[in-house]
């Protein structure tokens, strides 16, 4: 084969194939985080409404809102976070602190604001 | 009897490699080139842990006398590298290799952006057009496809690629797909700022949601299933690297990925390095292809870079200037070092700009591409 048409065509259908398998999969993601919430949502419904039973309001975090993708909590958009009368670096020993406290890894915790009482 | 002490030196000369490198000295340049890929892997460091072996092997086969590449006899001898290199030969290494990556691959990011399964797809733009290239300078079609996969920066899916239609090339194309993938830092940053304004350089990039622990378990099963049902040759490679994948993030077979992220991918290592380099002998390795070969998988990397950012310029502009095109030249699948480019080019134009992890998502949409895109030549070409 030298190059002619049909290598051209060749290379054209092999892009294309790559293309097509992965905007595929491109989709398919989106439907396999759809299916897991629902799985999962399913199957924490029961555990989450005996922990309200028995933990009351008293258990939120005061000056920082924050979520994690731990089975206690529902997976959520991170977003960036919303400092309210508290400086970076402040910020940080904050998040490091709330880590090490509640032993859920950084990568794991989404913080939506920290705000200074 | 009677013994000469000089005649016995004067045997002991004439039937060493010295002698026989007289006679063949195309050896004695093989082995100036191995010195030369050791000083680049030790000195320059330029992947030294696949450049080391594949040079130390490209120094051992040129010793002349040794028998290392010798196949089975009648009285079961054999040569050490013919045995190695049977696990290049039925595409045992690269397989294996791809289970240690998955193992260590982080699929969250891609997980959290799907969008970025097409800069993975956009940056194998290189693979096609270097198999076209390498076609129009005459070389055969199996070759050209070969070749072509050098832009795809994936070590191992070249090697594999090669190893099954152009096993005659597979030295020269395993050299420049690693030494390319060591100078990424090098090749890719002139293309990023030549075909990308400050502009879209500077666009700092939303926050990645967060990914559940269950999904990033079905991914591998699915694309498993998807991919591999649809494109049977690829199961050594997407099979062996959602396996791996599958181990990190399943969290019950802790000790099985350490095995693959460590102890077993350096293991295969060593001898996927020592079978590469044990083929680049004099004969097969000292000819003008070699050098078009080296000059071709420049041309398809550099055509895969830009294939990537200039459909990261469609996302900036479809998405309203929410993405930076950086990204995309992340999409070669050289895991994380294109990465760690974009990171640091997008850092340059805005320094409170953080990329790695939205690299990160083309980045590893790029390793299963490339691994598309070797099944469909392989599919093409014959295996």
């Amino acid at each position: 084969m030298s190059l002619d048409m049909e290598s051209l065509l060749i290379a054209v259908s092999g892009i294309a194939i790559v293309f097509l398998v992965l905007a595929v999969l491109c989709l398919l993601i989106p439907m396999i985080s759809g299916v897991v919430r629902v799985f999962t949502k399913t199957q924490k419904k029961e555990p989450e409404e005996r922990t309200k039973e028995e933990q009351p309001a008293h258990q939120s975090v005061s000056a920082v809102e924050l979520v994690s993708d731990h089975p206690s909590a529902p997976a959520a958009y991170g977003g960036d976070v919303v400092l309210i009368g508290v400086d970076e670096k402040t910020a940080a020993c904050v998040m490091a602190i709330v880590s090490y406290e509640t032993g859920i890894p950084l990568s794991e915790l989404v913080f939506r604001k920290i705000k200074e009482l | 009897m009677e013994f000469s002490f000089i005649g016995t030196l004067q045997k002991i000369f004439a039937e060493s490699g010295f002698a026989a490198l007289v006679q063949e000295p195309r050896n004695l340049i093989m082995i100036v080139i191995a010195c030369i890929l050791l000083y680049m892997g030790i000195v320059k460091k330029f992947e030294p842990l696949l450049l080391v072996p594949i040079a130390f092997g490209v120094l051992m086969a040129n010793f002349p006398l040794t028998g290392l590449l010798n196949p089975p006899d009648a009285n079961g001898n054999v040569g050490l590298f013919w045995v190695f290199y049977q696990g290049v030969q039925y595409a045992i290494y690269p397989s294996i290799i791809f289970l240690g990556i998955g193992a260590m691959t982080d699929f969250g990011p891609l997980i959290a952006r799907p969008s970025s399964m097409l800069l993975g797809a956009a940056a194998q733009f290189g693979i096609f057009s270097a198999f076209l290239l390498a076609l129009g300078l005459g070389f055969p079609e199996k070759v050209a496809a070969a070749i072509g996969v050098i832009g795809g920066a994936d070590g191992p899916t070249a090697i594999l690629t090669a190893s099954k239609l152009a096993p005659e090339y597979l030295p020269p194309i395993a050299i420049a797909a690693y030494s390319y993938m060591a100078l990424i830092p090098m090749i890719q940053p002139p293309l990023m700022r030549l075909l990308t304004t400050k502009k879209e350089r500077e666009v700092k990039m939303e926050q990645l949601r967060t990914v559940s622990k269950a999904e990033k378990i079905a991914f591998p099963i699915v694309v498993a299933i998807f991919v591999i049902l649809l494109l049977p040759e690829t199961a050594p490679l997407i099979g062996m690297l959602m396996l791996g994948n599958l181990f990190k993030e399943c969290g019950v077979v802790d000790r099985l990925s350490d095995t693959a992220q460590n102890a077993l991918i350096n293991i295969v290592t060593i001898f996927l390095g020592l079978s590469v380099g044990c083929k680049a002998t004099a004969a097969t390795f000292l000819r003008w292809e070699t050098l078009m070969i080296i000059g071709l998988g420049l041309l398809a990397f550099m055509l895969s870079t830009a294939g990537g950012l200039m459909f990261g310029k469609i996302m900036y502009h479809l998405s309203g200037g929410k993405i930076n095109p950086l990204i995309g030249s992340a999409g070669v699948s050289a895991v994380p070092m294109a990465a760690r480019v974009s990171q640091v080019e997008g850092q340059k134009a805005n320094p409170a700009n953080f990329l790695l992890m939205h690299a990160m998502g083309p980045n590893v949409a790029g390793v299963i591409g490339s691994a598309i895109a070797a099944g469909f030549m392989i599919k093409v070409f014959g295996g």
